[in-house]
């Protein structure tokens, strides 16, 4: 059963300039479907390492309340001292918190002029020893019921917030790049189908003269695969282009430094989508193969 | 070579187009098909061919029973058989040599192969100065010889021809008949269904007669009534 690997070949090329339209409306949904996962991939990657920074950075703040007495402030350091869930902590003055709000607020002038030395609370600086959400959840509970705390601050509801924005995301983008390859193989299904009906004539002559099924079958199967594939090579420039444009510059953004990980290498970007490719060689192969499947029988 | 028994065939809505048929053909001979339209010719051919499939009954082709083929092994019965129709069933975008190269390569002949045999075919059947000409190029009887060169390129053991005449002159039918008649004599078994009286009466070959799907007459040297 020689299978002659030339005329198969030049018959699939010269199949895929029949109807071009339709296999350009191919290769651009399979493009689509893909950079739609590339991107969710990209993202996830890029919020990933996101948590973990942020989870170095935890730090609690106690701020205290302006009329606090220096027994209630020296029970609250006992308590610190002996707290195992406490690695460090530090106390910032009166003096120390105001030049750190006249740093912060240093772009707005407004501000500053009406700040007061009194006006900026002093507070504890308590570094967890386990900065997971849950413990430090726990040790916000303990030291909020202090006397002489005005509140405890916490970035866990920031990270927290992070966290499920970004798994949303990530499902959202990933669902619709599930929908639109449900979509890609749908077309390219169609596409070969056309391609199938406009070369019902050969068909009928290869079944007559005693062509077997696969070598029937096999162009058209190609076919699917390779306006895949283009698909898939589609992806990659978008993809690139995609980082160039938006990944990089939000990286770059000072004020955004949630995206930071997002300085995606060019060899990052064409790495992740080598298996986009192949999940664009495998719509390619479902809708063909649904395609042939169906419609040729002995 | 060939050998139905007791063959019945029926299509959807009771339509009976062969009833309880049964012959035997032996290598090399000419067999003529006649009756009148829906008598059952193009059936049996198609039968033979398997591209339909028995109610009952057991259709034999070079000893082995094909309906117990299994559906891989259909093909490489079909490599056997050539067949030819009365809608020369050419593809128009290729020419004569692609048309006759094209049943060589689905089959997966190499390429020197189909050059040395495709040419020898075409001398055979008179076209080998057409072989570049296109279908819609060619007299109705140069497309039924493409159509034959391409049937037996492959040497098959049998030829099936459902009414190779009917869209041709009785001069260009002799043509053809007289084709057919050499490719019989190198050996190969030939069952053509026919309407065409004359040729029927002057070949004087085995003739079987089909009536609404009955086997009516098997005549050796027979003539069309």
């Amino acid at each position: 059963m020689a299978l002659n690997v030339g005329y198969v070949g030049r018959e699939t090329w010269h199949n895929l300039g029949r109807n071009p339209t339709l296999t350009i409306a191919s290769i651009i949904t399979v493009a689509i479907a893909l950079t739609l996962a590339g991107v969710a991939r990209l993202v996830s990657e890029g919020t990933d390492d996101l948590a973990d920074k942020f989870r170095g950075d935890v730090e609690l703040i106690i701020f205290l309340e302006p009329e606090i007495t220096e027994e209630q402030r020296r029970a609250i350091e006992t308590s610190l001292d002996d707290n195992p869930e406490v690695r460090e902590w530090t106390f910032v003055g009166q003096q120390e918190a105001y030049e750190e709000a006249q740093e912060l607020f240093k772009d707005q002038p407004v501000i500053l002029d009406l700040l007061e030395p009194e006006d900026v609370p002093t507070s504890f600086r308590v570094e967890p020893t386990n900065p997971d959400a849950d413990s430090v959840l726990a040790l916000r509970n303990i030291y909020g019921q202090e006397a002489g705390v005005a509140s405890v601050e916490s970035a866990t509801e920031a990270i927290r917030a992070i966290q499920e924005l970004t798994r949303q995301l990530n499902f959202g983008v990933f669902f619709a790049s599930a929908i639109s390859a449900g979509v890609a193989v749908l077309l390219i299904y169609n596409a070969i189908r056309t391609a199938m009906f406009a070369r019902r004539r050969e068909i009928e002559v290869m079944k007559l003269v005693g062509a077997t099924n696969w070598f029937i079958r096999v162009p058209f199967i190609l076919e699917g695969m390779v306006q895949a594939l283009l698909g898939g090579l589609l992806t990659i420039g978008l993809l690139l282009g995609l980082n160039r444009v938006l990944f990089q510059s939000l990286a770059d953004n000072r004020y955004f430094e949630l995206f930071e990980n997002f300085d995606f290498t060019n060899a990052t970007v064409i790495s992740k989508s080598l298996v986009l490719v192949a999940v664009g060689a495998a719509i390619g192969a479902l809708g063909s193969g649904f395609a042939v499947g169906r419609f040729l029988d002995v | 070579m060939i050998k139905l028994e007791n063959v019945t065939k029926v299509y959807k809505g009771d339509v009976v187009a062969l009833k309880d048929g049964s012959f035997e053909i032996g290598k090399g001979e000419f067999v003529f098909l006649v009756g009148p339209s829906g008598s059952g010719k193009s059936t049996l051919l198609r039968l033979l061919n398997h591209e339909e499939g028995p109610q009952a009954g057991r259709i034999y082709v070079a000893g082995k029973d094909i309906g117990e083929l299994s559906s891989w092994k259909i093909p490489y019965l079909r490599r056997n058989i050539g067949s030819v129709y009365q809608d020369y069933k050419l593809l128009p975008n290729k020419t004569v040599y692609e048309n006759v190269a094209f049943a060589l390569e689905v089959i997966g002949r190499p390429r020197h192969v189909v050059k040395t045999q495709v040419p020898a075919i075409l001398e055979l059947v008179g076209l080998a100065k057409k072989r570049k000409n296109y279908p819609d190029e060619l007299s109705g009887g140069e497309q039924q010889r493409v159509s034959i060169a391409r049937a037996f390129v492959n040497r098959p053991l049998i030829l099936l021809a459902d009414e190779p005449t009917g869209n041709l002159d009785p001069a260009t039918s002799v043509g053809i008949m007289r084709l057919l008649d050499r490719i019989n004599r190198t050996g190969t078994t030939v069952v053509m269904a026919t309407h065409d009286r004359s040729i029927v009466d002057t070949m004087r070959r085995r003739v079987i007669e089909l009536d609404r799907g009955t086997i009516i007459r098997d005549q050796a040297r027979g003539v069309y009534e």
